[in-house]
């Protein structure tokens, strides 16, 4: 659809007028930020009282203001609060959110739709995991951040509370991976024309790398969390010895995923600081091939470290050296970083704002948890470390020190460009020496604690293990904390009250965020920017950059110049609307109320062909103005799928690793030898035709021939329903062999991968047959054969990984498992 | 011209195989199939059966990606988003498998490097 000529008003109006009915059906990527940061900052609230409430508890010995079980959900929650709904929202959900588009000179992320809903999700998902509180057998779960199986098995905690955690988790997930996919496909595509890779800010690149991260790490977490559900719903035994299984399935999945989650929260920490110091040392950042480079080492590494959070589990010595070499080495890249930011400020001409302040403390924080990590890679150290409060201080030193001090350096740096106003500096750095005091005071006694033998989640203590004082300097160092944190709230406050006006570049900055008004208009820019350097808004004030070179780029937005024709996406109400029938599912499932599934499950599939029909616009026009002339010339739907198709490899491959590893574990049943290879060699000849079928369609597609395209894609369909029809024939048939769902370990993995596969073959019938619907209503013409492409390439994978399971789970069904 | 299919075109810049090249790999997508049950009912070829199933596959695996799914006509940069995540894919479920059989059962290194670093002992 071609975009409409629009006229430029003479001031622009800021992304922030509107009424509030605005906000629930916004897609503008600045406003979603805002609700996601508006979200996490009530939620660090929450966070922080439960904190508090920790402190208190163990501010004396034997202490009774919270009871064990109550203490339990304290501090489980804290730590799922602080991870889940305070730093991703405020890095990814906020941060990104807003600046990514800005910084890369485009006017929304790729899909604007998407975004949107992924924030409704996270709202949907962060209410569901407090819902516990409102039933009688609920309660918030107590199993602590990572869960750890068996302990939340049905039988050793009972009621709904781990139920709302494992769902609440599973939605907060979905969220995450739409996040991560869209942020991906939007740097991928979209950056501005001559915005190489090597000229992104580097909070672009730690973002994009992130987004890799999420897309990837995020798999087995949803796959153990899947088997969490299985084994509490459905009478599996994923993570039952006495079944054959083993809990230790838990660890290794979760911490596929934990590990590599430090890192989702870290690198868009490392993103931020490496854009506030090159502005206050008045440099450019030392070392920036480098410092991209160590980023992609660091996200490359963290998927092979994970093992280390488990040298007490007893893997064995080589997995244990492995695993202890591994952690040694992302010390490496972490270490450029460090000194990239020191070499940075040196020689710098340095201007000591609250944002730099908080830059500089996050690399001493962060250094100080860096080197107690070190400790931890080496497996002697870290079997006495391990549940100490030594650990506890580590992490804290990482992801306050570290990401927190990050956030709120980066709270004081993009605050004008966010609300227009300035803070006070003043009560800013007030606010910065108490959130030092507070947090070195808080967290560093807790290496003492963990070396004398204080262990983790413990709710008391008693008077003569000699940890009562530097446990009461620490819930008045938590307090000071607290109170540093208040300081904020009301500077906050204050600012939207009436604080300074900000002007669009309050801190003479390098990025492209800068060259627009405080706060941005809607449409972020009049003129697409073209960009010819790093640092592309300080090459444009100042001629020749830092670089040596004459690096002017022709960025920014002349107040009168002529302007392009400018459409935006409208808004929607489906998002919140979706969310809100997942939300009733979810809740629905956990209380057992069928009515209550089936009303969600109509909304949600309601507005999911609502958002399907409302999609197109956009997208096409994106193409025109931003992903033709600047980001590589990818069409952003064909990379965000071929991002999720990636996510889905990660995916299936976890499902198809523990079927390995359980199928030959299983005690009784029948075992692999009742399954039929004549049939499935049939589904097998079906499918990989059926994908051919596909292939013909999107041929006659190109060609313009409506008639072949619908016997082609018939074809695929009639296909995919008897792939279909051999698999419910098959399962049948297995039943009556005694394999059932819950008979052994063998067969709950063989019927969670080939029914997982199965599902996805139904969506993709689904999403070829609206295909055949639209081809017969004339709407399919070849210029619309990216739609058809699109579908092929989800049901060619769903191919290839039939493909794979007819291998390795039935053709090799002899072979002997882990 | 509409704006919609001067998108398109624009778009479109990779050119995708004709029918003929698509019927071509659907026959060695056949051949390779049947050449993978025949591998599991020989008996003779039982004990390299696994090596020979994970190349015919990884051969199915290979075509419906290159041709079907026209990674040898796009892009690198679609390419190298597949190539990467299933390489991630690829480390996890081999490192599972491990971690739960050889490296959590055997010295088989361990012993030996014990050897050459503690003589004495």
């Amino acid at each position: 659809m071609a975009a409409q000529p629009k006229a430029i008003p003479a001031e622009y109006p800021s992304y922030l007028k509107g009424d509030p009915i605005s906000w629930l059906n916004t897609i503008d990527h600045k406003r979603v930020g805002v609700l996601y940061g508006v979200s996490a900052l009530f939620f660090m609230m929450l966070g922080g009282i439960e904190a508090l409430l920790i402190r208190i508890q163990l501010f004396e010995p034997n202490n009774t203001f919270l009871s064990a079980h109550v203490y339990n959900q304290v501090f489980t929650m804290h730590g799922t609060t602080m991870i889940f709904l305070v730093v991703m929202p405020l890095l990814l959900g906020f941060a990104a959110n807003f600046l990514v588009p800005l910084q890369i000179g485009a006017r929304d992320v790729a899909f604007p739709r998407l975004n949107a809903l992924s924030f409704w999700i996270f709202l949907s998902g962060a209410v569901f995991l407090h819902m516990g509180w409102f039933w009688h057998h609920g309660g918030l779960p107590d199993a602590g951040w990572f869960g750890y199986a068996n302990l939340t098995e049905r039988q050793y905690t009972p009621g709904m509370a781990i139920d709302f955690w494992d769902i609440g988790l599973l939605i907060l997930g979905v969220s995450t991976v739409m996040t991560g996919l869209n942020f991906f496909t939007t740097i991928v595509t979209m950056r501005a024309p001559g915005m190489t890779y090597m000229r992104m800010p580097m909070f672009v690149w730690s973002i994009l790398v992130t987004s890799i991260l999420i897309l990837l790490a995020f798999p087995p977490l949803t796959v153990g969390l899947i088997f969490l559900f299985m084994d509490r719903f459905f009478g599996t035994h994923y993570y039952q010895a006495v079944a054959g299984a083993t809990p230790i399935l838990w660890q290794h999945l979760f911490w596929l995923f934990g590990h590599p989650e430090v890192y989702i929260m870290a690198l868009p920490a490392f993103g931020m600081i490496s854009e506030i110091i090159p502005t206050f040392s008045r440099k450019p950042l030392f070392g920036y091939p480098m410092m991209a480079y160590s980023l992609i080492l660091i996200a490359f590494l963290s998927y092979g470290v994970w093992g280390h959070h488990m040298f007490a589990t007893g893997m064995g010595p080589v997995a244990d050296a492995t695993f202890a070499i591994t952690s040694m080495l992302i010390a490496i890249p972490t270490g450029i970083k460090i000194f990239s930011w020191i070499a940075t400020v040196w020689g710098g001409s340095l201007k000591m704002t609250t944002a730099f302040y908080f830059a500089l403390g996050f690399i001493v924080e962060f250094t100080i948890g860096g080197l107690s990590g070190i400790m931890h890679a080496a497996v002697p150290i870290d079997l006495q470390q391990t549940d100490s409060y030594f650990v506890v201080a580590h992490f804290h030193y990482v992801l306050f020190g570290g990401v927190m001090f990050a956030i709120l350096g980066a709270f004081y740096y993009w605050w004008p460009k966010v609300t227009g106003r300035m803070l006070s500096e003043k009560l800013g750095k007030v606010q910065f020496w108490l959130t030092v005091i507070g947090f070195n005071g808080t967290f560093f006694p807790m290496h003492f604690l963990g070396t004398w033998g204080m262990p983790r989640r413990i709710y008391t203590y008693g008077s003569g293990m000699g940890w009562t004082f530097w446990n009461q300097f620490e819930t008045v160092s938590a307090f000071i904390l607290g109170f540093a944190f208040l300081l904020m709230f009301i500077n906050m406050l204050r600012s939207l009250r009436d604080g300074e006006i900000a002007p669009a570049d309050p801190w003479d900055a390098r990025t492209l965020e800068w060259s627009i008004p405080s706060p941005p208009p809607a449409f972020n820019f009049v003129t697409v920017p073209s960009v010819s350097g790093r640092d592309a808004f300080w090459a444009r004030k100042y001629g020749t950059g830092s670089h040596g070179a004459a690096a002017v780029a022709s960025a920014g937005d002349p107040p009168n110049g002529e302007a392009e024709a400018i459409h935006m996406p409208e808004p929607s109400f489906f998002p919140i609307v979706l969310a809100a029938g997942l939300l009733l599912c979810g809740l629905g499932v956990v209380v057992a109320w069928w009515r209550l599934i089936m009303a969600g499950g109509v909304i949600l599939f309601l507005s999911i062909i609502g958002m399907a029909f409302q999609y197109p616009t956009f997208g096409q026009h994106t193409h025109e103005t931003e992903a033709a002339s600047g980001g590589g010339g990818e069409d952003l739907r064909k990379v965000g799928l071929w991002a999720f198709i990636g996510s889905e490899s990660v995916f299936f491959a976890t499902l198809i690793a523990t079927f390995m590893v359980y199928k030959s574990r299983s005690m009784g049943g029948p075992g692999a030898d009742v399954l039929e290879i004549p049939l499935t060699s049939f589904s097998t000849f079906i499918l990989l035709m059926s994908s051919l079928l596909m292939v013909l369609a999107l041929a006659a597609t190109q060609r313009g021939d409506k008639t072949w395209q619908r016997v082609w894609l018939a074809g695929t369909v009639l296909f995919g329903l008897i792939f279909l029809g051999d698999q419910a024939y098959e399962f049948t048939s297995l039943y009556h062999h005694g394999l059932g769902f819950t008979t052994d370990l063998f067969s709950q993995c063989f019927f969670t991968l080939v029914g997982f596969h199965g599902f996805h073959v139904f969506i993709g019938v689904v999403w070829l047959s609206v295909l055949l619907v639209v081809s017969f209503m004339d709407r399919l013409p070849k210029s619309r054969a990216l739609s058809v492409e699109l579908a092929g390439l989800y049901w060619h994978f769903v191919d290839i990984v039939w493909v794979v399971i007819f291998t390795l789970v039935y053709l090799m069904q002899k072979v002997k498992g882990a | 011209m509409t704006a919609e299919a001067a998108v398109h075109e624009q778009f479109e810049q990779h050119v995708h195989p004709g029918a003929s090249v698509y019927v071509t790999v659907a026959a060695f997508l056949v051949v390779l199939t049947a050449l993978e049950i025949t591998v599991f009912y020989v008996q003779a070829l039982a004990p390299v059966m696994i090596p020979l199933l994970l190349i015919l596959s990884a051969a199915k695996f290979v075509l419906v990606a290159g041709f079907y799914m026209h990674l040898r006509y796009d892009s690198y940069v679609l390419t190298s988003i597949f190539g990467f995540a299933l390489v991630i894919a690829a480390v996890l479920l081999i490192s599972l498998l491990l971690l739960f059989t050889y490296l959590s059962h055997h010295l088989w290194f361990a012993v030996p490097l014990a050897r050459i670093l503690l003589p004495g002992h």
